[in-house]
């Protein structure tokens, strides 16, 4: 063990899969647990101006990661290609905002004569009670939405590939377009979006209401997520994924359960999707159908393929590269506004046609992804001086 | 009843249109194996070029029909440069790629059409002016009637059925498209050029998308909705089986009949949306029974 990875030898299985291989990889990682936990939310102390704005480029940063992350698992480690994720975030996010609008009137329908109401109404009152609403909802979310998933997947136990592909395109229409543009949203029956007060995104006597306590809780979730999906990837259902990502008939001949295993990648995905969905609630306070068309269902899909499709790092770095470069097109393109106004009326174009540029030149130069090339320069340092 | 046909006739009519992007669709997946989900995108492009294109010709040439040939013809020379320019600078680098990062480059070129696209031509709503078929209905059975446009469209998409069947069924070219499609490294060892079945299936994608969103978009002016068909076209695909031509028509015609039925009777029970989402709903219902569409070849698989 020693400072550089180079000569470490495993003679163990639970070496071989152990989080942190050397000691400097476990410093490492504590010095950017101490920058991103202590320092980064604390910025605003010395750049008051640039420090808020950071966080909310972090913010997003963490919403992308999480939304991609499900949809990393299935195209990535499971071979189910999705262009519909956006309408599990949806599912997520309206699922809690609803429990948190409503939760208080149903704990108050303790009398009520019927029996489930009454048993909810005391679900609900004892959560109340606890303080515990907004976890539960994050819960429910979670549970919902990996459900819904779980109802358009079910299609991958007969079809795959470019059939898989329409009914998932068929999942973001039917459940964004119609179900919660035509049913859902007109339950609040004053307008489109749904509000909902920050003091609601309470767990026990903590309130979630400022930006920097958002933070936190982004940055735990997305710890969270990445370690079960981790955990889950180096377990037996990961395997049995990558097994029917690389071979689905040779997998069900080594008596792998397809559907079972297929159904559970959904379910997963959808869950993280709806963490992600809860997420964007408490980050904006307002959702609308507005903001899960299908254009984020296929930007999270650009997200992983620019990072690295089959790779947790890739979700990261790709997250990273989308939300700063767009960041980077603002910080370029506002300046110029002033010389040709018509450049600001239209940037959500050149957005969309660079994004789309990206995804293209991304395939063809580098269709590995961030995460590869990572790899490469990793090893580059590793194997110094020679090249093998 | 008079209601039933009018919705039937008009569905049908509606569904030539489908039948004839599905047509472009078809012909993408039968001949490169490639899932194109830039179609959409191709129909507004050449609804867009075509517009431009008679807005010039038509202060040319004063009759408007004349005007609006020669603009057609311009669009179909026009899709088909952008069709080779799309092969070469994007497509070309991808034979021989997994299929998944061929799909993944067609939906990046979505994404850079459109934005180009609401770049150069805005957002608002645009129409044909003069207009080029006249709004008065032409009658055909008792009470029913039809737009001219819709006949037109229905004329066009049948004439382009034959074209493309005899084309895959009778030249070398279509027989060179079905090899690659069936199996791209042995058509590719057999000595048959995929660049250039790449090249002609994306030029005759361009040209047939390019004729549907002319069509569309004599119907109700062309705006960004225009590139959705794109999406309403999948499930005709999808029903049809994704490499049969006939299938495409046929679905496309049953996609059209559906949407309107779907509107005419289901949507007094709910909000709106019904006719969007209704295709696809019987889509992913019809996936579960019937997974390879009605035509579809049945793919066998072994380890």
């Amino acid at each position: 063990m020693s400072w550089l990875p180079c000569g470490v030898y495993h003679e163990h299985y639970k070496q071989d899969h152990a989080w942190w291989q050397t000691k400097f990889v476990k410093a490492k990682m504590f010095f950017l647990a101490l920058v991103v936990l202590l320092i980064f939310p604390y910025m605003d102390i010395v750049a008051p101006d640039l420090g808020p704005y950071l966080l909310s480029i972090a913010i997003m940063l963490m919403y992308t990661i999480m939304a991609a992350s499900g949809v990393q698992l299935l195209i990535g480690y499971c071979g189910q290609v999705t262009l519909g994720h956006a309408a599990f975030v949806a599912v997520g996010a309206y699922t809690s905002c609803l429990v948190l609008m409503h939760g208080p009137e149903l704990a108050a329908m303790g009398n009520d004569p019927n029996p489930v109401v009454r048993l909810l109404a005391g679900i609900f009152a004892g959560l109340m009670k606890a303080g515990l609403l907004y976890p539960a909802a994050i819960v429910l979310a979670a549970l919902v939405a990996g459900l819904w998933c779980v109802l358009f997947g079910l299609p991958s136990a007969k079809v795959k590939g470019f059939y898989l592909i329409m009914t998932t395109i068929a999942a973001q229409w039917i459940t964004v377009e119609f179900f919660i543009t035509q049913f859902v949203s007109q339950i609040g029956g004053r307008q489109q979006a749904f509000t909902v007060m920050p003091e609601h995104f309470a767990i026990g006597p903590f309130v979630i209401d400022s930006d920097r306590k958002v933070y936190y809780l982004g940055a735990a979730l997305v710890l969270l997520l990445t370690l079960a999906m981790a955990n889950l990837l180096r377990s037996k259902p990961g395997r049995a994924w990558i097994a029917i990502r690389d071979n689905d008939i040779a997998a069900e001949a080594m008596g792998v359960n397809i559907v079972a295993y297929k159904l559970l990648a959904f379910f997963v995905a959808g869950a993280m999707g709806g963490v992600a969905g809860v997420f964007w609630l408490n980050f904006n306070s307002i959702i609308s159908p507005e903001h899960f068309q299908w254009f984020w269902s296929l930007w999270w899909v650009g997200v992983i393929l620019i990072g690295g499709v089959g790779s947790i790092h890739g979700t990261i770095f790709g997250s990273m590269f989308m939300v700063l470069v767009m960041e980077g097109l603002k910080a370029v393109v506002v300046p110029l506004g002033g010389a040709f106004p018509e450049l600001l009326d239209r940037f959500l174009f050149i957005k969309e046609a660079l994004f789309g540029l990206a995804i293209a030149l991304f395939l063809i130069y580098e269709p590995n992804g961030i995460a590869y090339r990572w790899w490469q320069i990793k090893n580059y340092f590793n194997l110094w001086p020679f090249s093998y | 009843m008079e209601i039933f046909f009018n919705l039937l006739i008009s569905g049908i009519m509606v569904g030539s249109v489908y039948a004839l992007v599905a047509l472009g669709w078809v012909l993408i997946y039968k001949c490169s194996g490639v899932l194109n989900l830039a179609m959409g995108e191709l129909t507004l492009i050449g609804a867009y070029v075509c517009l431009s294109l008679y807005g010039w010709f038509v202060k040319a040439v004063p009759q408007s029909t004349t005007a609006f040939v020669m603009a057609l013809v311009g669009t179909l020379i026009i899709g088909a440069v952008l069709g080779l320019l799309t092969e070469r600078v994007f497509l070309r680098k991808m034979i021989g790629e997994p299929v998944l990062s061929v799909i993944m480059v067609t939906v990046g070129l979505s994404f850079f059409f459109k934005g180009t696209v609401e770049f150069i031509w805005g957002t608002d709503t645009r129409v044909f002016t003069p207009e080029v078929f006249s709004k008065k209905p032409i009658p055909i059975w008792g009470n029913i009637y039809v737009d001219s446009v819709y006949l037109w469209s229905f004329i066009a998409a049948l004439v382009l059925l034959v074209v493309f069947v005899s084309f895959f069924k009778y030249t070398r070219w279509g027989l060179a498209m079905q090899a690659t499609a069936d199996d791209e490294m042995a058509a590719l060892s057999l000595g048959v050029s995929a660049k250039l079945v790449y090249a002609l299936a994306w030029s005759i994608a361009f040209m047939a998308a390019g004729v549907g969103g002319t069509l569309l978009g004599n119907v109700n002016g062309i705006n960004i909705s225009v590139g959705y068909l794109g999406l309403l076209v999948l499930p005709a695909v999808v029903l049809g089986g994704l490499n049969s031509v006939p299938g495409a028509i046929v679905g496309g015609i049953i996609i059209g009949v559906l949407q309107n039925m779907a509107d005419g009777y289901l949507s007094q029970f709910t909000p709106g949306g019904v006719k969007e989402v209704a295709p696809l709903a019987f889509m992913v219902i019809l996936l579960l029974f019937k997974p390879y569409g009605l035509w579809g070849w049945e793919r066998i698989e072994r380890v």
